[in-house]
């Protein structure tokens, strides 16, 4: 039945284009409501998304999912209760790709997809800039004899706030003593290409940047993005030839060999914000702990939901790339967690959550700072300030 | 309304940051940069594109240039042109915008049957914005320059709407017509996968293709002469950061600004 009490007749040919793109993924449910239960819209908006209602729709291939599918943030939220094991992200992915199809895209995706197609970065930002985020610092250029690749993504490399972090990560690395190095022509991983639903062409980026990294000679890569870090760990073939870790999971492991010490006494109390990548997506909840309780003098508090619970920042599933109202910001609740846990600072390790959460702190007159672990890290080198 | 056969002229130009000036030879020296579609022509195949969900008919694409600018007509074909024509001959190397303006002409009448050309309002490297106008006289068709928006009424006459100080014109004219898009009017689609892999090959003519008077194509045809190109100086930015809460960052920005005024 339709909302309006109307029978609808039920479209095959639709329901097998849907069944097709979902790859059955929708199949399971049962429609228990937890997804929507726990979708963070719930806590944001009066008429929360009804993600069992788009999932259902999915599975009967009846085209109402309407703009809703634009604002799953794919914080997987939903897909670490779901007692059917639905990849529910996917499933709404999936759907955004038959939106494509049929022109109904929220503006200014075709134009980021444009900016990844001309410029290799979802920024609009230009290819002969990638080198500038490190200028006066010495990273050296990748030659395939280092160790490791640092990837440090679009966002690092062209966001003036994210830049931060990516010279923060880079001294740490050098205060290690650990060869790495950057490709002055790094390609984009493609992650924005997938969230917005376009795989055909992230086929074509992961075919490219797949083959930059074997010209190069990538044995090892650590992305500063839990973004990026995904889509190599999990969405590219490299079929074990290229070892991916996340870059707190080196720093951790950097930390525990002894590579890597803090002199330096960095007075605070602290919170940290798991990632939805690197946390719900790939268990990394203790690697980033590790590292934070390595730093002397900080103090560790946990927020009401942390870990499995933990609230998005609002920035993934291409969220970065379209407006979320004010009032509506994820942040608004997250950095509100963190004041209650008595921290002064909200730290994270990934450039979106710095962003929005950062964004979101700005409403608390400067009691609360947002920092990047790695940023934290680097003040405790005794090397003056994490960055200048 | 009958269908609309609309053929956009675009070109194949370099990434404007990437790009230096060659005082030598007085022109661009364009060796290491990558290139894109210039970015109004890809306004003005969204509304090529527009137009034909509204009124049925063709899109074509029509460039002038090298041999490597073909994959990036692809790049149209693959938004949902019907087909590509890509005009490429040592002939008409080293062209003007009257050359290039006849050239696309002669190339507009072989593909033949139009109703419409559409063009970007200016080229990002050379950026003169003549072409269009060149093109509509070489025609003798009616021509709307710098056009917003783009409707056929039922009358059948073209209205374009231009931005002017103060305000808009609406001009209505009658077709064929040739119209230049202004940059950024609409927000160009992405290109659709399964037309990347399927679409029609990219048709190369050279100059013994057209039917042209060699007299008219590229250098030779060429009457404008560059007096001198140099790069223009960028300003050197002072890169001050303000510290603080937005509120202290407010009232810095505000002693600042007060300063510099003499307020």
């Amino acid at each position: 039945m339709s909302e309006s009490g109307a029978p609808r007749v039920l479209d095959d040919a639709v329901w097998e284009e849907v069944v097709e793109a979902t790859r059955g993924m929708a199949a399971p449910c049962f429609q228990c409501g937890v997804c929507t239960a726990v979708c963070p819209w719930g806590l944001v908006q009066a008429e929360p998304v009804s993600v069992r209602r788009l999932v259902r729709l999915a599975q009967l291939g009846v085209e109402r999912w309407g703009e809703a599918i634009w604002r799953c943030t794919t914080c997987g939220a939903c897909e670490a209760l779901c007692p059917r094991g639905v990849p529910v992200s996917e499933v709404l992915l999936a759907l955004r790709q038959l939106a494509w199809k049929r022109r109904s895209v929220p503006k200014g995706l075709s134009t980021m997809l444009w900016a990844v197609h001309w410029d290799g970065n979802p920024w609009d930002q230009p290819p002969s800039a990638r080198t500038a985020w490190s200028r006066g610092l010495d990273v050296p250029a990748f030659t395939g004899e280092q160790e490791i690749l640092l990837y440090v993504g679009c966002t690092a490399t062209y966001d003036r706030r994210s830049q931060k972090v990516a010279r923060s990560l880079a001294r740490l690395l050098g205060a290690s003593g650990v060869s790495f190095g950057v490709l002055p022509d790094e390609p984009c991983c493609g992650e924005a290409v997938r969230v917005v639903g376009q795989e055909g062409y992230l086929a074509e980026v992961v075919e490219a940047t797949s083959r930059r990294f074997r010209d190069a000679g990538v044995r090892r890569l650590v992305a500063l993005s839990p973004h990026c870090f995904d889509m190599f760990r999990t969405r590219y073939p490299f079929d074990g030839e290229i070892e991916v870790l996340h870059s707190t999971e080196l720093l951790a492991r950097l930390v525990d060999e002894g590579r890597l010490g803090f002199a330096k006494n960095v007075a605070a109390t602290v919170t940290y914000h798991d990632p939805c990548y690197l946390g719900r997506r790939h268990g990394l909840y203790d690697p980033p702990r590790r590292l934070l309780a390595a730093i002397p003098g900080v103090t560790v508090v946990e927020m009401s939901s942390s870990r499995e619970d933990a609230l998005c920042c609002g920035g993934g599933g291409g969220r970065m790339w379209l407006e979320t109202e004010a009032g509506e910001r994820f942040g608004d609740l997250r950095v509100r967690q963190a004041e209650e846990a008595g921290a002064e600072v909200l730290a994270t390790s990934c450039p979106f959550c710095v962003l929005c959460l950062e964004d979101s702190a700005k409403g608390l007159d400067g009691r609360l700072r947002v920092l990047d672990l790695s940023e934290l890290a680097c003040q405790a080198l005794g090397e003056g300030r994490g960055d200048s | 309304m009958r269908p609309l056969d609309t053929v956009v002229c675009v070109k194949v130009v370099p990434k404007p940051e990437e790009v230096s000036v060659d005082p030598e030879t007085r022109t661009l020296d364009r060796a290491r940069a990558r290139s894109e579609l210039n970015p109004p022509d890809m306004n003005a195949i969204e509304m090529a594109l527009a137009l034909r969900e509204r009124h049925g008919g063709t899109v074509s694409l029509l460039s002038m240039g090298p041999p490597f600018a073909a994959p990036y007509l692809q790049v149209g074909l693959a938004m949902g042109a019907d087909s590509a024509y890509l005009l490429s001959d040592r002939a008409f190397a080293g062209a003007d915008t009257l050359a290039t303006s006849y050239t696309l002409a002669k190339g507009i009448e072989k593909i033949g049957g139009w109703d419409l050309i559409l063009c970007g309002e200016e080229s990002s490297d050379g950026a003169t914005g003549q072409v269009p106008q060149g093109i509509a006289e070489w025609l003798g068709a009616s021509q709307i320059t710098f056009a917003t928006s783009l409707a056929v009424r039922a009358d059948g006459r073209l209205v374009g709407e231009r931005e002017i100080r103060g305000g808009h014109e609406v001009i209505a004219v009658p077709l064929p017509a040739v119209v230049s898009v202004k940059l950024g009017v609409n927000e160009p689609r992405f290109m659709d996968m399964e037309r990347r892999h399927s679409a029609a090959p990219v048709t190369v003519w050279g100059a013994g293709d057209l039917g042209v008077d060699p007299a008219w194509l590229g250098f030779e045809g060429s009457p404008t002469a560059v007096g001198a190109v140099w790069q223009a100086r960028t300003r050197e930015r002072r890169r001050e950061f303000l510290e603080g809460t937005p509120q202290e960052k407010g009232r810095l920005l505000a002693e600042r600004l007060r300063a510099l005024l003499a307020l």
